[in-house]
């Protein structure tokens, strides 16, 4: 990259100053300089790949997730990222707490709290033991924690004037040993936006994004714009795949590339699931673009005999208990009538006992395994790539078998491990901590445990 | 982030100190009066608001991009790079920030080029614009470092809306104080003053401009520190005085030739 472009029929323009370039050049950090993260890929996404990371002076051994962006220089989804994690300081979002730009190369790094749990790997452990019919042993009020933590994080996010857009398993992190123990992390803001001033449709920016089965009902049939209740219903989902470790609306899903956001298979999942919505249930559906398309395409007396009540039934949920109560409510299909976060913080399923804890585990032992370290051909991924997707779900037994596996494997998981060299005191460059963002936030949220883990030691339930 | 000002990078970092920010210009101000200081920043913030218009952003993408470029030499000397660089790299930015879909790096460019050729030809004469993509894109980097990678500007044009709504929606009133908050780009306000203390100088001076004294009683109603309100007010006020008597055309090239300008790598 030349710095000294001369033209022809010049401005004799220096673009930037030979001082300026070598001091600024001798005061940057290399990511690579602060940390060992070589071989330690945890994580791929869409947009970056995730690395377990230890400062390499030493001066904590406290695990980071290093996040690198895919592709080069800042791209939109970077920048969003950047620019709202920058300011977001929450117990249940994740912390940004650097960002690294390497010129040479012109990537970018994301510098993390590392979660050593998501939500994508704990509901397939659980599939996994149910496929084996083996039993996992969870505190009785891990999914309400979970679910109460969800909607505290996306609480504060919707007060913010920030829509997350991207909410599914993958993205829901959970804190592992340590001061945060347990406590749920909303991670990947590469889709979130500010939704204070729509510029534009949302839905002109990025054609079709992300997995169908987390999409909410309008958004399939057209809707130009995201709103919380679009985020709400994801977290519905969720919800009800933590309560039956399946996904709701699980659907094959070939053509995702597609940027027409009408969908007809993951409709007719919902439909199968929900019913087909009655007039009266959401009078505004005929005012969505795909409207016709959806009378065109579907019959109501094909679904004349589906309800959630029916389906969660069928789960072992019974229609008369509060969680189900909530579930109805957070998945109701006029996004008008859904509940917002702050509504459901309220329902009386969280005053109910169990009451949920701030420790997810609620100080049980915590029986997921350690994320495990990915080669570069690993085809274990999140539910983020389209190809890897479909591969998983035909065969989602091997899949399983193989979780099965890794999770009696503490032993060579540890082995993994042992490769991240170990603190190396005497380096104690001054680097690190100057330039990291919100510090002190931490010290708070790590002390404070409200009422957490006292209770239900030894009160567990086999299934969530 | 609208409700949340008060937690926000903005608040916690950018508004700076008058005496800072003097102290941090010393090196411009050697060469330069803190009059020609101002008439290059000026500059530069009509060009940035051109691009941004000939690119079709909104005003708020507009004005944020102002606030990189103003807080990238609040910190740096103008020698540091090159100005003319950094307006199209600070207007790229905050168009990704701002999410209206990223500009195509062909299309900055080309814009940049006519934009300096038909516009600015009173400064820059027969000169094209020199850089290219690749120069923007290194650029940016040094951008988002430089601006410790806060990229959440808050503008006064919300609390703006809001204010005028409390007094009862006056059309009149909304655009001319709207306005002045564009021409409070090129004052240093924005990187002293919170965004709703812009905005109720700039109805002050709007009120005034109009004769509205029937909006005195609102205005003491206002929690707001007075002597604040009358420094942003002062600084617009005196941006308009030194318009009077400035003729751009005829001046801004001697004071280009004058800015401290980035030096190559010594010639070995
Ligand atoms: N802070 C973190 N700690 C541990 N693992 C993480 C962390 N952030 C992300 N990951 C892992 O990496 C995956 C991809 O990260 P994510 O931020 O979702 O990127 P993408 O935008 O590419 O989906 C996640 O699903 C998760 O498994
Ligand atoms: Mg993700």
């Amino acid at each position: 990259m030349g710095d000294n472009f001369q033209n022809n029929k010049t401005m004799a323009s220096v673009m930037m100053d030979y001082d300026f370039k070598v001091k600024t050049q001798n005061e940057r950090s290399k990511v690579e300089d602060l940390f060992d993260f070589e071989g330690c890929k945890v994580g791929r996404g869409t947009y970056g790949h995730v690395y377990k990371a230890r400062r390499k002076d030493g001066s904590d051994t406290k695990d980071y997730a290093l996040k690198q962006i895919e592709g080069t220089g800042l791209s939109m989804s970077a920048c969003r990222e950047i620019a709202l994690l920058r300011e977001l300081k929450h117990p249940n979002v994740i912390n940004l707490i650097r960002v690294f730009l390497s010129h040479t190369d012109r990537k970018v790094w994301l510098l993390f709290d590392y979660a050593e749990h998501d939500l994508w790997h704990i509901i397939k452990f659980h599939r996994a033991a149910k496929a084996n019919k083996k039993s996992v042993m969870v505190p009785k009020g891990m999914v309400k924690s979970l679910l109460y933590q969800i909607l505290d994080g996306i609480h504060y996010l919707h007060s913010n004037w920030v829509l997350h857009r991207d909410l599914k398993p993958a993205n829901i992190l959970v804190m592992g040993e340590g001061p945060e123990r347990g406590r749920v992390k909303i991670a990947d803001m590469g889709f979130a936006r500010l939704f204070n001033a729509p510029l534009k449709p949302l839905a002109d920016l990025d054609p079709v994004v992300v997995t169908f089965w987390y999409r909410a009902p309008e958004l399939l049939l057209g809707a130009r714009h995201y709103t919380k209740a679009i985020d709400i219903w994801a977290i519905g989902c969720i919800f009800a795949e933590l309560l039956t470790s399946e996904p709701i609306f699980h659907c094959r899903q070939e053509d995702i590339k597609t940027s027409n956001p009408y969908h007809h298979d993951q409709l007719d999942r919902i439909f199968n699931v929900m019913g087909f919505p009655l007039e009266k249930d959401w009078e505004d559906i005929r005012k969505m673009p795909e409207h016709a398309t959806l009378v065109k395409d579907f019959k109501r007396s094909n679904y004349q005999n589906c309800s959630l009540s029916k389906y969660m039934d069928r789960h072992k949920i019974k229609p008369d208990s509060k969680a189900f109560s909530l579930l109805q409510r957070l998945l109701l299909m006029d996004p008008n009538r859904r509940i917002t976060s702050e509504q459901a913080m309220q329902d009386p399923y969280f005053t109910e006992d169990p009451l949920p804890t701030q420790d997810v585990f609620a100080g049980c032992p915590i029986p997921y395994p350690k994320r495990e370290f990915l080669t570069d051909d690993d085809q274990e991924d999140k539910s983020d790539s389209k190809a890897r997707q479909n591969q998983q779900q035909q065969q989602p037994n091997t899949q399983q078998n193989q979780v099965q596996a890794n999770s009696h494997d503490h032993g060579a998981n540890n082995a993994k491990r042992m490769r991240m060299p170990g603190p190396n005191q005497g380096n104690n460059t001054s680097g690190g901590g100057q330039q990291e963002f919100h510090q002190q936030q931490q010290m708070m949220f790590g002390g404070q445990q409200q009422g957490g883990n006292s209770q239900q030691q030894g009160n567990f339930q086999q299934r969530f | 982030m609208a409700g949340n000002f008060w937690q926000s990078s903005h608040h916690q970092q950018w508004i700076l100190d008058k005496q800072d920010l003097i102290r941090d210009r010393q090196h411009d101000l050697n060469i330069l009066t803190e009059e020609e200081y101002q008439k290059i920043f000026n500059f530069f913030a009509s060009i940035i608001q051109i691009l941004g218009e000939q690119l079709k952003l909104r005003q708020q993408v507009i004005a944020t991009a102002t606030v990189y470029f103003k807080r990238f030499y609040a910190r740096n000397s103008l020698k540091c790079i090159d100005p003319l660089l950094l307006a199209p790299t600070c207007v790229f930015l905050a168009s990704k920030v701002e999410e209206f879909g990223v500009i195509s790096n062909s299309r900055l460019i080309t814009t940049c080029q006519t934009v300096i050729k038909n516009k600015f030809s009173y400064a820059y004469g027969q000169q094209e614009f020199p850089y290219r993509t690749n120069h923007i894109l290194e650029c940016e980097f040094y951008l988002l470092e430089n601006l410790d990678c806060c990229l959440i500007v808050y503008q006064p044009y919300r609390p703006l809306l809001l204010f005028v709504q409390d007094i009862g929606q006056d059309e009149q009133l909304l655009t001319y104080a709207w306005r002045i908050v564009n021409d409070s780009l090129r004052t240093d306000v924005s990187l002293l003053y919170p965004p709703y203390q812009i905005a109720i100088g700039a109805l002050h001076i709007a009120c005034v401009m109009l004769g509205k004294e029937n909006l005195k009683p609102w205005f003491a109603e206002l929690n707001v520190d007075m002597d604040k309100i009358q420094e942003i007010v002062r600084s617009i006020i005196n941006l308009y005085e030194m318009w009077k008597s400035y003729d751009e055309k005829k001046e801004i090239q001697v004071l280009l030739g004058k800015m401290p300008k980035p030096k190559p790598a010594p010639q070995r």
